[in-house]
């Protein structure tokens, strides 16, 4: 099964509550990603997303801490697939910072999960059609041997 | 197989062309959808989602009064609401966008995104293997049934063994 911390984004772009929108914008686009992890001390106390930012800049608003999203779900490494799909399906939130001792070591997006379900579709589907080539093969060779030309050949 | 009419969202966010970017702001900021389609007599002719606006309007300072199609993604890559959905895949795998503009006779008639198709392919691989498991061990069944059972029915059969 997959866990949490060979998908996650390891790399996670933080900033502080006191930045401004403009920068953390700035920071969004110069680092490609689409949320930012307000962090005290180490600690993860709020995401901040693209909707957030375009919320922040026509409600004239100029803090980070103005617009932020504390309500998030941060998950351990160990966490499996199966419970953070239903998370996203259910509940809509669509990031997950991933805190192992307290520290913040990496960062779940929507993306990185849509990117492993397609990878593991991909896996999956090669792995099904091996076994039925497999068994394609056997039942073909199987009823070929103990069929009247089988047998002339393998002089039974 | 699952196609796109399936899937898609129907109640797209949209606006006018002569739109300001503001305009755009205020629909992204309080729709979940994540982008709004630039249609003109109902036709999808450009696409602004919360990253074009991230880019370009917060962090390159472009005014919020400029129309909207100096920000949007134009021409836009749309599916149809016929098209299968791992030809969707195909699609999303060579254009790499999130969103995709649904057209049927030139109209809007609604929104997929990426994750929306891969969720849906993977729902549905799950019932296929599911199937397909049944059928095999159906299949694993009747070879014993017929390996078993040779032994005894070989001294009918006129080609002996």
């Amino acid at each position: 099964m997959i866990k949490m911390r060979s998908i996650m984004t390891k790399e996670v772009i933080t900033t502080s509550l006191n930045s401004s929108i403009i920068e953390a914008a700035k920071l969004m686009t110069a680092k490609s990603v689409s949320s930012l992890v307000v962090v005290e001390k180490d600690v993860p106390v709020a995401v901040v997303s693209e909707k957030d930012i375009i919320y922040g800049i026509i409600s004239k608003k100029a803090k980070v801490r103005d617009v932020m999203d504390k309500e998030f779900i941060t998950i351990s490494p160990m966490t499996k697939f199966a419970g953070l799909s239903r998370y996203l399906r259910e509940k809509k939130i669509k990031r997950f910072p991933v805190v192992e001792n307290k520290k913040l070591i990496g960062l779940i997006t929507e993306t990185d999960i849509v990117e492993a379900t397609r990878d593991f579709t991909r896996f999956h589907q090669i792995v099904q059609e091996v076994i039925l080539t497999i068994f394609g093969l056997a039942t073909a060779f199987f009823l070929f041997y103990f069929s009247p030309i089988g047998a002339a050949i393998f002089s039974r | 197989m699952a196609r796109i009419k399936n899937i898609m969202l129907t109640n797209v966010p949209t606006l006018k062309k002569e739109a300001r970017i503001e305009d755009a702001a205020k629909v992204l900021a309080h729709n979940d959808s994540g982008c709004v389609v630039i249609v003109e007599n109902k036709k999808p002719i450009g696409i602004v989602t919360e990253l074009d606006f991230v880019r370009l309007v917060a962090s390159k300072g472009k005014n919020l009064k400029e129309p909207i199609s100096r920000i949007m993604t134009s021409p836009v890559t749309f599916m149809a609401p016929k098209m299968k959905l791992d030809e969707a895949l195909k699609i999303i795998d060579t254009k790499r966008f999130r969103k995709y503009p649904v057209v049927e006779n030139e109209e809007l008639i609604g929104l997929v995104t990426k994750k929306d198709i891969v969720n849906a392919i993977s729902d549905n691989l799950r019932l296929h293997r599911n199937i397909q498991n049944i059928v095999l061990v159906v299949f694993v069944l009747f070879e014993f049934f017929v390996f078993v059972l040779f032994g005894y029915l070989s001294q009918y059969l006129p080609f002996g063994a």
